[in-house]
């Protein structure tokens, strides 16, 4: 019996010793949320978020990630920020209750717990995304992904691009559609320092 | 030759009359120039010009159409706004003499050369480029064009997405290369209602 466990342990080691998490923390001013909707069939909007912050850790070996990313909903730009002679202007009316109401959802949540790679290089995060308190799967794909020393920082640092798309009604974010589109494109830019 | 004159005139009348020029002025709040550049092969790192004002001709039976925009370059804003403890955010930077010096060079201008139609769409521009002083060609390739009544205006509009790669050294900007990239990419949207 002993030796079994014995024999049990040893073969876990090797495991536990390749299995080396890694955690990196999102550098804020090069980590950005872009979203791109459909405008009448004209043009398409852009909008960024310019505050988020999360973490994300990774084990090449084991190839396995976790990913938990919090973006400010009041920090949505989209360039339309002088009201004019409107009542508001589009980024004050994105922060109302018929968009990301702000005020009783200042944050939505992305939290991933399984990601797919495509040899050593995260390819897909498969996670839930949370927007004015409803919760949904949302599948990210990792289109660029590059981990290398910062050239000034002197530290390990990882960015990339990471794409993927949802439906707004599926939040209950239902104003405007169709003539802004319910279908949301969303471009995440990311750099994060490794802690 | 008052007979003659005549003749010339009517067989002008066709062609001037099929010569169908339409003007539109740009919507401001549906425009804007987006521009990505390539940060140490890390992230993409994209920035909007906020403010963006012109106007477009079109002429769909003779398959002419003309552009100029006027960019207003301290309208620069790439989510980087707030100092915290450094000496200055990512967006002033950039409207610094390092990089726009919007203090000399407020606006940036784009004018076109020479459009070229698909069918009946126009679907390349050929234009001049005015930054920092500096007056260089950059092609443009409309990806996306639609025109048509807008629904709540109930007025003719035009619509679509417009992009084009540069290098800004060519124009002067040279900060920050290679670990900022040389290499710019450009996406426009906008909207253009039909003047009346």
């Amino acid at each position: 019996m002993k030796t079994a466990v014995m024999y049990f342990t040893f073969a876990m080691l090797p495991l536990t010793a390749a299995a080396t998490p890694e955690s990196y923390t999102f550098d804020p001013h090069h980590t950005f949320v872009h979203f791109a909707i459909d405008h009448n069939d004209f043009s398409t909007i852009w909008g960024r978020f310019d505050k988020s912050s999360g973490k994300f850790t990774i084990d090449r070996q084991a190839q396995t990630g976790t990913l938990d990313f919090t973006v400010e909903t009041s920090s949505v730009t989209t360039g339309d920020n002088l009201r004019g002679d409107r009542p508001r202007s589009r980024d004050e009316h994105l922060r109302s209750a018929d968009f990301f109401n702000a005020a009783e959802f200042p944050r939505m949540y992305y939290k991933a717990a399984y990601v797919k790679f495509n040899g050593d290089v995260p390819a897909e995060i498969r996670g839930q995304l949370t927007l004015l308190g409803v919760t949904k799967p949302l599948t990210l794909t990792v289109d660029r992904w590059k981990c290398a020393p910062h050239p000034v920082m002197k530290r390990w640092i990882c960015g990339g691009n990471a794409i993927g798309a949802l439906k707004r009604t599926d939040f209950g974010m239902k104003w405007g559609v169709p003539v802004a589109g319910d279908e949301v494109k969303i471009v995440v830019t990311f750099e994060a320092f490794r802690d | 030759m008052k007979k003659t004159i005549l003749g010339a005139i009517v067989a002008a009348l066709p062609l001037a009359a099929a010569a169908q020029v339409e003007s539109y002025t740009v919507d401001p709040i549906h425009s804007f120039s987006h521009f990505g550049v390539d940060h140490l092969g890390l992230a993409v790192i994209w920035g909007r010009f906020d403010k963006m004002s012109g106007k477009f001709t079109i002429d769909r039976a003779a398959k002419k159409a003309g552009v100029e925009v006027s960019i207003e370059t301290a309208s620069v804003t790439t989510g980087d706004n707030e100092r915290g403890n450094r000496a200055r955010t990512r967006d002033e930077h950039l409207r610094t003499a390092d990089f726009f010096n919007v203090a000399e060079y407020p606006r940036m201008t784009y004018k076109s050369t020479n459009v070229k139609f698909s069918g009946d769409n126009p679907s390349e521009i050929e234009g001049q480029l005015t930054l920092l002083g500096v007056t260089k060609p950059v092609p443009l390739k409309i990806d996306r064009w639609t025109c048509k009544d807008h629904p709540l205006a109930k007025r003719p509009a035009c619509g679509g997405n417009v992009s084009g790669i540069l290098k800004r050294s060519d124009f002067g900007m040279k900060f920050g290369i290679p670990a900022m990239s040389d290499e710019i990419r450009l996406m426009i949207n906008f909207e253009a209602f039909k003047d009346q």
